[in-house]
Formats: C-alpha cells, structure tokens, sequence
C-alpha cells in the first residue's frame, strides 16, 4: 500500500505557499484518493504555521530563518527530515527551481529514486507518470518499483489546491543542517516595464528572426519593431518568447531587440512554457522551435511565407501578412479598447 | 595560485538538434530509430558550461579542465573532432550507451565513479560543471545526483554567471521563475553549478588547441572503460511520437485590419 | 583569387605537419587508409618517423569544411573494385545503409504529363512505344531488356557516403595516426615559387579566417586562419573545393583540357512503406522524365531505405533549371510512384558533379602536392561512377607517398610524378577514363543523338566516338530574348510568385505547364521544408560569405537567374533590386552556382565563385 507525500515550499514573500506547491497537494489528493493511501504534506519555510491553512492530512514542516533562503544545503537538508519523518513511498514535489535544486539529492540520500517533468499521474494499479524526452519530442510513460519515489510536477499540469481543509496541527520537524556556505543575496529581475517573461500570462508572444531582418524597402526596422513588440507586451500582459535565431543575432553584432536574452528562448535549447494561447510572428515554425510550443493551447501565427512550419499543421491559424503592419493595428484597437 | 581550479565538466552526447527523432523499442530498452547513424553533438547547455569552464580556467592560472562524457566510443569519438578544436580539456570518456532512456542514477554512479578515479584531482579545488538539464533525458538531476555522491552541498542549477573572488569565494547567478536571476554567495568550491546559457559564445574552431587535445584524447578513448547502467526498476510503459496535427486555417486575403480585429477578438476573451 | 585572405596578415598561427589534406571524402579516404594499413602494419617503420617532428611519428592531418564527417551528400552506386582491394574481407552489414549490388534494371520513361520538352524525333518515338502500353510499357515506363555491361555494377555496394566517410574514418582515427577534423574549411593553398609550365609548387593549406563579416572582415572574436606547412599537401576537396580551384587558375590546365561539363545530382532518401516489395540491393537506371536530358536513379539500402535522384546536366541549356521542383515530379512517375508514394521522406541532398572526365584532369602533382578524387578528373562519364576511382586514385597516391618515405626522397614534382601519377596512368581508372572521355560527346547536341554518342563508345570501349566542340559551361545555358516564350513564362511565373510569395523558380515550372505539387508533408514537401525535414542546413557563425558575386552589373540586368533557379537550398534569392542574394545559412555546398551563371567575365568561367565555406548538411543518411 502507498503512501504518499506532497512536499511544499513558501514563495518569496515567505506567507503563502506556491501556486506549484498547491498544485502538488492537488495531485497529492487525487493520488492518494485513486490509491486509497494516506497522505501527508510537507513544507519548508520560516515560519511554515500560517502557510499550513486548510492543507488536507497531517502536515510536517521544517521551520527556522535558514529556511526563508532556497538554497541547497538547507533545503536539502529540511527536504531530507521531512521525508525521513514522513516515510511515505511516494513523494510528489512542485518542480520549482527551489525545489529542482535539492530532490534528487533527497532521494539519493533517503535511499530513492525520482524522476522530473511529470505531466500527468495515471495507471490502474501502479502508479505511472508521464514525461517527455528529448526536449518534448517524445512522451513516455514511466514506472518504478523502487521506493520511496520522488515524482517533481510540471507548474500548470493540476489545479491548485483552494485549501478548503480542516486546518491540521503542523508537526516541527527538526533538521541536522551542515555548516551554510553559500547564502542567498537577492533577486535580479529587469525593471518591472521591462519584465517580459511572465509565467502566468494568458498569451504567450513570439517574436521570430523575421523582425530584424530587411522589409521590403530594402531596410530593416529594428527600433520599429522593438517598439511595436514593447508596445504589445505592455497592452497586452502578454509574456514574451523568442526563437533562438533571434536571440543568437545578440552575439553576432547585429543590432537585436535589447529586451530580448537567451531567457525569452523557447524551443530546443530554450524554455517550454505553459500559457493558454501563443501568437508567433515572424517565425518560420522550424521544428526544434516549436518542440518549445508543446504546451501552449491554441496557436495563431503571421507569417509572410504560404509554406511556413506553423501552415502544416503546427497553428491553429496563420494569417499570411507583414507584421509589422498588423501588430501596429492591434496595437492601435488594445489601445482603444 | 590560490583561485587554482579543477573543473570536471559532465557533458552529454545528444542528436543534433535538427534531426528528425523517431523512438524505437530495442531489447535493451527505448532507443532512437537510427541512433548511431544521426549527427550527435555535444549536449548544447552542458557545452556552455564547457566553454564557460575553458574561460574561468584560463583566467585562473594553475586551472585543470577535465571533460567526462558517457557515450559510445565510436560516437563519442566523432563528437570530439568537432569539441576538442574549441578548447582545452583532458578527456575522460567512459563506454556506454547513448540517449536519455537509460536511468538517471546509473549514469550518475558511472560518470561520479569516473571522475573519482581521475588522478590527480583535488576535491577541495573541484567545480563540477554540467548542463541543468540535457537535451535528451532533460530531467536535471545527473549532476545533482554526482554531486551528492562526492559529498558537495553546494550546488546551484540554471546558471548563467559566476563570478570568482579573489578570496576564492564566487557569486553565481541562477535561473529562477518568471525570468529572474537568485543571486547567491558561495564560500568557495567544492561546488556543482549546472548551466544554462551562460553569457559566452561558442568558441572558434582552433587547429592548433585540436592537435593538443588529440594527444590525449585518442589514448583516453582507447582505454576508455565501459559502463553497464542499472536500469534501477526504472520501466517504460510506452514511449510515443507525439502526433499533434492541428487543422491549420490558412488567411491568405485578410488585410493588416482585419486581421488586427480578429486577433483582438481572439485575444479579447481573456484580457 | 586568394585576395580575400591575403589582406589578413595579424597573428596568423603557423604548424608544420608532413602530410596536409584538404577535404575528406572517398579520395582522401582512400589515401589514409593507405598510410594507416601501413602503419598499422608496422609503426616502427623508420619511414613512418616525422621530418617536422624528429622523434614523433609522421604528422598527418585532414581539413574537412563540414560540420561532420557522416555530413555527405551522395547515395551511391559502386562497383567497389578499389574499395574491396582496400578491405578484402569487407561485410557490408559493418557499414550503416550498405549492401551489396542485387539486382540492376534500366528504363525510359516516357513523360505522362506532356510537359517536358521532347523534341520532334523524341515524340514519334515515345508514340511508338506508346502503343505498347500495357505489353512493353508499363506504368509509363519501358524496361530495357539488356542493360549494357558498362553500366552493370554487378559485386558492386550500394552505399551511404555519408555513412560509409564516417565508417573510414573513425577507423583510421582509432588509429591514433591521421587526424581528420571537420567544421574547419582549408581556404588556400600557400604557394611555393613562381609557378612556370614546367615548375608548380605548393607548401601548405591556409585555413578558413574565422570572426569576420560577410565580406571576410575581421569582426568579432576574429581568429586569423592557420597557415598549415607541409612537406605534401594532398588535395581532394572534390570538384568544387576552395583549393583545387585555386590551384587550377594558378598552374592553368594542361593543354586542351577544362571543366565545361557539369551536373546537379539531387536525391532524396525515402523511407519505403513497411509492404515494400523493393529489396535491399535494388539498382534502377532511368532516362527520358523529367526531361529528356535528365537522368535518374534508385537504390535500395537496408532498413527500407531508398535514395531516390535525379542528374540535371550543364548541357540542359534551359536557364531555369530548377532541380528540386524536377526531382518531386521525378517520384511522381507512375513508374516510381507506385513504389514510392505511402513512403516519408527522410533526407535530401545535392552535390555538383564534375562530368568532364578526362578532359578537366588538372595537373596532378608539383613539387609538395598531389591532387586525388572527382576534382583530379577521375569520375568515369561513361559508367556513371565516381566513388571507386576517387577511392582509388587516394590508394595509389598512397602506395606512392609510402615507396617516396620508405626510400627517403622528397614529395617533389618528379618524384610524384614518376610513383603517383606513374601508378594512375597504368591503372583501371586511367583506362576507364580513357575509354569514357568523349562519351557524352553527343549530348550537346541533343538527346538522341547523345545517346548514340554513348551507346557507341560504351559498346566499342571508347574507340568510336563522336566529335564535339563543348562550349564553356555559362555558354551552355540559352540566353533568354525578350519577347522569347522563355521570356514569357518569365513574367508569367514573376505574377504567380508575387500573388503567393513563391520562389521565382518554382512558379516559372508551373508557368511552363508543369502540374503543381500537392504537398502531403510527408514525401510531397516545400523546398523550404525539405530543407529542414531532410537537408538539416546550418552554419557557424563568423565565417564570409562563400558565394561571392563577381560583377554585380551583369547580376543587375541578368534575365536568366540561373543561379537563383539552380540553388539547392533556396540560398540564393532574389533581392529587392533585381540582384541574387546569398544566404550563407541556407547553402548546402552543392557548388551549382559555380557552373550556373550564363555571363561570364572571362569567356569560360561564370560571374560567380565559390569559396571556401563552413556549416552545410546535417545528416548523415545522405
């Protein structure tokens, strides 16, 4: 018989738990339900009491100042008491940069095993979970006997958990913490208005090679560009993404959007964001690319060429048109409205 | 030289980006349809961390840049003309298969027990670099898992920068959510740092830094030994070609305007 | 033409090496494999020790321009005569997509469409054998019931050379004795002297400058190639290559000879469908479709694998000549459709063929160089073969270079000339060449007669042949008057690629009543799209362009635009002022610019060059 664990962590505020963490609890619940397992929760903060509210089953936590840093000596440590506390045989995880950090080596030091990216739980009797290989070009679906199994959850794969539970006494747990050699000094994040990446954004806006390269006058319009993307961003809420094309121009002197970095890559050797709907313009739609779209809903592209990639069956729509042209209009009607 | 270096870099073998990848049942397991016939190159984010090695290495006399790589030899050979042009390191290949079905923890016990054995390698100077995550298995924990191995509790995953002190202490900036930077202080190595990007371009072809390495690298791979991977209960209940055809509605007519008004719409229910 | 490089002179590295070899392909296979089974045999061979190095083996290295060795762009036929004497216990199933030669069938293919042009001999012919559909004719194809024996390649390998390069060289690298590094373009060579009739030298390879601009100026991160000083230099950059190039507008050719005949071989792989009736080991040959001229190929590798091409020919003289649009109806013949049409396609490729033969063979040896492979003239027009002689004129360039260090003498121009080129004038190859070199005399002046001209030195061993005065290749391609039906498909294909925005060439097909393609995305996919599913095209940044326009005048009023028609990977376009535009990105090396420009500055060769370059094909099913 399982038993299962969801490990939480708090956001940087150090008041609330993650929207991935709730996440966890959700798959933590439908899991536990499906399995007839019991189910315990765990959380790593500073003071991880009020975070604890209408978390379902027993909760254990860890809690001192070492715990506000996500930082690896600590949070493995805090990671490992907890799941020694809990020994459960199943241990599910937000995969957070927090938490993507420390769990593998929580599982190597509790004697586990675990597996990353999930996207989905299923299976009859055993558990079985769901990943994608090679850069999301090939899903599989995975199971272990070994245990106790870490599972680390893709953000945005469950629902979060509204936290509708009798509020459950919050079991401290104490933590062995190795001497701390490395301590967390800040965030660097561009300005606010020049936050392009943003997670929980409906749209997900990419901005291809075509953008910088000659118009049909023969020249090209780099700060046009730039300001029309700007300007979509900034009335849209969008979240910005970028073929590689694009952002590799950086390094070859061309003059290139200069809110663009290898951050806004989507694709092979970029990110795979999760948004409900993505735009592409000025792309071609070449494969190792759009391997970075496997997660966005409903696809539109503009593009200028009838035989694009987005045009055989990558898009939902693409719409045969400049650009520059377009995006100047919609620019113009988000503005009016 | 106080800030001397050992930086063991783990770095992968992958299918160039541009192949078109097909999965295939083997007896030992997943594999890739013609696997040993695609172009392989060096694992894009664990090559940042390779050059980003060479730089730090270079700018910190008395350095030592190792690379350990698992992999076919054969393939692991043909990769290496192509690496070993860009900049300095002494190989330490280890025989084993390619792609990223194979399990996680035996690959990290096999390539922790390479460099364990390389002679000469000083824990308490030692980086060990690595992608965050590689193009293949992607799941970023090899490193991790190494890194517990040899007893390190300093790691940092999706890198893009260090800065060395001249105290020995670094800076590192890590890659965290919604396209920040966490900005942490280290003591000093023993570290793990698995890269993303990093902020280098990649390095010249160099003939001469190519014939330098081949003096080490063809004898390293002859003697290279061969690792067999603990399938560790890891078993796949199927592995599939995703077949996501959208039916695409293709404008060819619309003006600029009309197009703007239908995006909008479509955009317009959620903002 | 070495004046792009030579204005670079900072912090130019410098190496001496023994042996330098510029491109790696069968030739250079062939002649490493030479000196490694020697010293394999016996590395304590003092003939073995280096005069650069005192006390180190010989050095030897090999420059290659792609990024990857297995980067080859040719699926062959080999009679594999030289390549077996090289491996006499050779088993095919060692290489990837090898095996050895089944079964070889020939066909003419009549044209279902009607859109090809035939002249009026050609039709009558075609109305004849028309009559027998459903007897002799099938599918629209009639198999010849002999296939003459200078075409047969019976024992022969049918073989990837991207796979069977890769297979050579990882051999010889676990040798530890020759390195072979690629994704590093030799962009000339270092002369020796003042070149005469009677004196050329060479002492090395100057490699590709790296951090430059399109133009070749030093830019970002710049790195001066490295002069590389050898007491040989082996050239086998193939027919196209930066350093045979080079070489032959130096020290001239010999007297009478040039390179005035071309074509683009263009092939896709084609997996075939799991009931495929075709086997591995099949051979077709065949002529008649797309055009007349165009001659075609299939071959069956393991695995359900086909390569699947067709050769378009210099003296096809119509200006737009536009291969890959041709090769798609290629497959489409109800003869290969029927085979071909529920298979993916898998790889593409394309690659300039030197089909002069004997009469473009340059000088082949001077004082510290020898020239081996396709670009010394030893491709056989007659049996359509290429990878055997190259392989073997690198074998006998080997055996000499071991008889010159084993006796203690220099790699001059006599003693290169009395073992090299001694061994390549006695061997099967210099016959073959002999007994091919006026084969295709015919073919310039029409199909049929081409033909005759082929049957008839074929069947008589070269004895018979006929006569030819061969135009230089940019005079081969019809000039295109205004007013001509030429001129109108022009502007009637210019309308149909500014409604759809596409390339000018393909629409000019449609313009010329050539149905249009109907893409499944499968086997049936954009030029574009072949260029990312199969062609896999890239390059590194930092290197120059290696198209280089001449004089853009004639680019300006040129009508024809063979260039742009002709380019395999869409890497040359049109610009926005009338002018070809090179996108160094998209090239695929084929060197098809190099022969396809009708306008020429010096009566023989085209306004365009073709330097060296980096990046290329990314396959290696190729």
């Amino acid at each position: 018989m399982e038993s299962i664990f969801v490990l939480t962590h708090a956001d940087e505020s150090g008041v609330a738990l993650t929207r991935a963490s709730l996440e966890a609890v959700t798959a933590g619940m439908e899991l536990a339900a499906r399995l007839s397992a019991t189910l315990k929760i765990g959380i790593v903060a500073a003071d991880p009491q009020p975070l604890s509210k209408g978390l379902p089953g027993a909760v254990l936590a860890v809690a001192g100042p070492a715990f506000a840093q996500p930082r690896f000596a600590s949070d493995a440590a805090a990671c490992e008491a907890l799941c020694r506390a809990a020994e459960a045989s199943i241990v599910l995880a937000p995969g957070s940069s927090r938490f993507a950090r420390v769990m593998a080596a929580v599982a190597h030091r509790v004697g586990g095993v675990i597996d990353t990216h999930i996207t989905a739980l299923g299976g009859e009797a055993a558990v079985e979970a769901t990943r994608w290989f090679y850069r999301q070009r090939i899903e599989a679906v995975v199971t272990r006997t070994a245990r106790p199994w870490f599972l680390l959850l893709d953000a945005g794969t469950h629902m979060a958990c509204a936290g509708e539970g009798a509020n459950a006494t919050v079991e401290i747990v104490p933590v062995n913490l190795p001497s701390l050699r490395t301590e967390v000094t800040g965030i660097r994040a561009p300005r606010q208005d020049e936050q392009t990446i943003r997670p929980d954004a409906k749209l997900l806006f990419v901005a291809g090679a075509g953008w910088t390269k000659k118009q049909p006058d023969g020249q090209m319009h780099t700060d046009e560009a730039g300001k029309l993307i700007h300007g979509f961003l900034r009335l849209s809420g969008a979240s910005l993404g970028s073929s590689k094309s694009l952002v590799d121009q950086g390094g070859e002197g061309h003059s290139v959007l200069p809110f663009l970095t290898h951050l806004n890559q989507i694709g092979q050797t970029g990110s795979t964001p999760r948004h409900p709907k993505g735009l592409s313009t000025c792309c071609h739609g070449e494969e190792p690319h759009v391997v970075g779209w496997r997660f966005i809903g409903e696809r539109r592209a503009i593009s200028l060429d009838p035989n694009c990639g987005w045009t055989r069956g990558k898009a939902d729509v693409v719409y045969i048109a400049d650009a520059f042209q377009v995006m100047a209009k919609v620019n113009e009607r988000l503005a009016k409205s | 030289m106080s800030n001397s270096l050992h930086i063991v870099v783990c770095a992968g073998i992958v299918p160039d980006p541009l192949q078109t990848l097909e999965p295939l049942a083997t007896p030992t397991g997943p594999g890739l349809k013609n696997e040993m016939v695609l172009p392989a190159v060096l694992d894009p984010w664990a090559a940042s961390a390779l050059y980003e090695a060479a730089a730090l290495a270079a700018k910190n006399p008395g350095s030592k840049l190792w690379l350990v790589a698992l992999g076919p030899k054969a393939k692991l050979q043909q990769v290496m003309m192509t690496v070993a042009q860009k900049v300095a390191f002494e190989l330490v290949p280890v025989d084993g298969p390619i792609g990223g079905f194979p399990d996680a923890h035996a690959t990290a016990a096999a390539l922790s027990s390479a460099i364990e054995s390389i002679a000469g390698l000083d824990h308490t100077k030692l980086l060990l670099f690595g992608g965050w995550e590689s193009a293949s298995r992607g799941a970023g924990v090899t490193l991790q898992l190494i890194g517990e191995r040899l007893g390190i509790v300093d790691q940092f995953f999706g890198v893009d920068e260090i800065s060395l002190r001249e105290d020995g202490s670094f800076e590192v900036l890590e890659r965290v959510e919604g396209g920040k930077h966490q900005v942490s202080k280290c003591a000093g190595t023993p570290a793990v740092l698995g890269w993303a990007t990093g902020n280098l371009a990649e390095p010249r072809n160099n003939p001469q830094v190519g014939m330098a390495n081949m003096r080490t690298i063809m004898p390293a791979l002859q003697k290279a030994q061969t690792a067999k991977l603990d399938a560790n209960s890891l078993s796949y209940v199927s592995v599939n070609l995703p077949r996501q055809q959208r039916e695409t509605r293709v404008e060819k007519n619309m003006t600029p305007d009309e197009i703007a008004a239908e995006l909008v719409d479509w955009l317009g229910k959620d903002f | 033409m070495s004046e792009p490089f030579d204005h670079i002179e900072t912090d130019r590295q410098t190496m001496e090496v023994d042996i330098a070899c510029a491109g790696f392909g069968p030739a250079t296979g062939g002649f490493l494999t030479t000196l490694t089974e020697a010293w394999n045999r016996n590395p304590a061979d003092p003939a073995f020790e280096s005069r650069v190095t005192p006390g180190m083996p010989l050095q030897v290295v090999c420059y290659e321009r792609a990024d990857d060795l297995a980067a080859g762009v040719s699926g062959v036929v080999t009679r594999a005569q030289g390549i077996r004497a090289s491996f006499p216990a050779l088993d095919p199933a060692q290489i990837p997509m090898a095996a050895a030669v089944k079964q070889e069938r020939i066909f003419y293919l009549l044209d279902p469409i009607g859109a090809s042009k035939r002249s009026a001999l050609l039709r009558f012919g075609d109305f004849l054998l028309g009559l027998g559909r459903g007897r002799w004719v099938k599918d629209d194809a009639f198999e010849l019931p002999w296939a003459p024996a200078f075409l047969h390649k019976h024992g022969g390998l049918i073989l990837s050379i991207g796979q069977f390069n890769q297979w050579v060289a990882s051999q010889l690298m676990a040798s530890g004795f020759v390195q072979i590094w690629p994704g590093m373009p030799a962009a000339a060579p270092i002369f020796s002297g003042v070149a005469s009739a009677q004196h050329r030298g060479v002492t090395g390879l100057r490699l590709a400058d790296q951090g430059v601009d399109k133009l070749g100026a030093p830019a970002d991160g710049f790195m001066a190639g490295m002069d590389v000083h050898a007491q040989l230099t082996v050239v086998g950059d193939g027919p196209v290559g930066a350093i045979g190039q080079q070489l032959d507008r130096h020290f001239g050719l010999p007297h009478g000879h040039a390179h005035r005949e071309w074509a683009l071989g263009m092939k896709f792989v084609i997996e075939l469908p799991e009931d495929t009736p075709l086997e591995a080991g099949t051979v077709w040959h065949t002529f008649g479709f797309p055009e007349p001229e165009i001659f075609g190929f299939l071959y069956v590798h393991p695995e359900r694998l086909a390569s699947v091409g067709i050769f378009v020919p210099s003296w096809l003289g119509n200006p737009q000549r536009t291969v890959y649009r041709y090769l798609q109806h290629y497959i489409q013949h109800p003869a290969l459709w029927r085979y071909l049409k529920d298979g993916t396609l898998r790889s593409w490729g394309a690659k300039s063929l030197e089909e002069s033969g004997k009469h473009g063979e340059p000088f082949l040896t001077g004082d510290g160089f020898a020239r081996i492979g396709e670009g010394s003239g030893s491709t056989n027009m007659l049996t359509g073969s290429g990878v055997d002689e190259a392989w073997t004129t690198g074998v006998e360039l080997g055996e000499a270079v071991l008889d010159l260090l084993r006796a203690g003498l220099p790699f001059s121009q006599e003693n290169l000339a009395e073992t090299y080129e001694k061994r390549r004038r006695a061997s099967w190859v210099e016959q073959g060449a002999l007994q091919a070199q006026n084969a295709r005399n015919g073919f310039h002046k029409g199909f049929v007669r081409g033909l005759i001209g082929m049957g008839l030195a074929g069947l008589t061993s070269g004895r018979f042949s006929l006569g030819a005065q061969i135009p230089p290749a940019p005079r081969q391609i019809r000039s295109t008057q205004p007013g001509s039906q030429a001129d109108l498909d022009l502007r009637k294909a210019t309308v149909l690629a500014l409604e759809n925005g596409r390339p000018l060439h393909d629409a000019l097909m449609s313009a010329r009543g050539w149905p249009e393609i109907a893409y499944d995305g499968r086997l049936l996919v954009t030029h574009q799209d072949a260029l990312l599913m199969g062609g896999k095209v890239q390059a590194m940044p930092g290197y120059a362009d290696h198209v280089v326009f001449l004089d853009r005048r004639h680019c300006i009023s040129c009508r024809e635009k063979t260039c742009i028609a002709m380019c395999s990977g869409q890497a040359i376009t049109l610009g926005p002022d009338s002018e070809p535009v090179f996108e160094r990105e998209k090239c695929v090396h084929c060197g098809a610019c190099l022969w396809n420009c009708p306008h020429s500055p010096d009566g023989e060769r085209g306004n365009i060059e073709f330097h060296a370059g980096s990046g290329g094909l990314h396959s290696g099913e190729n």
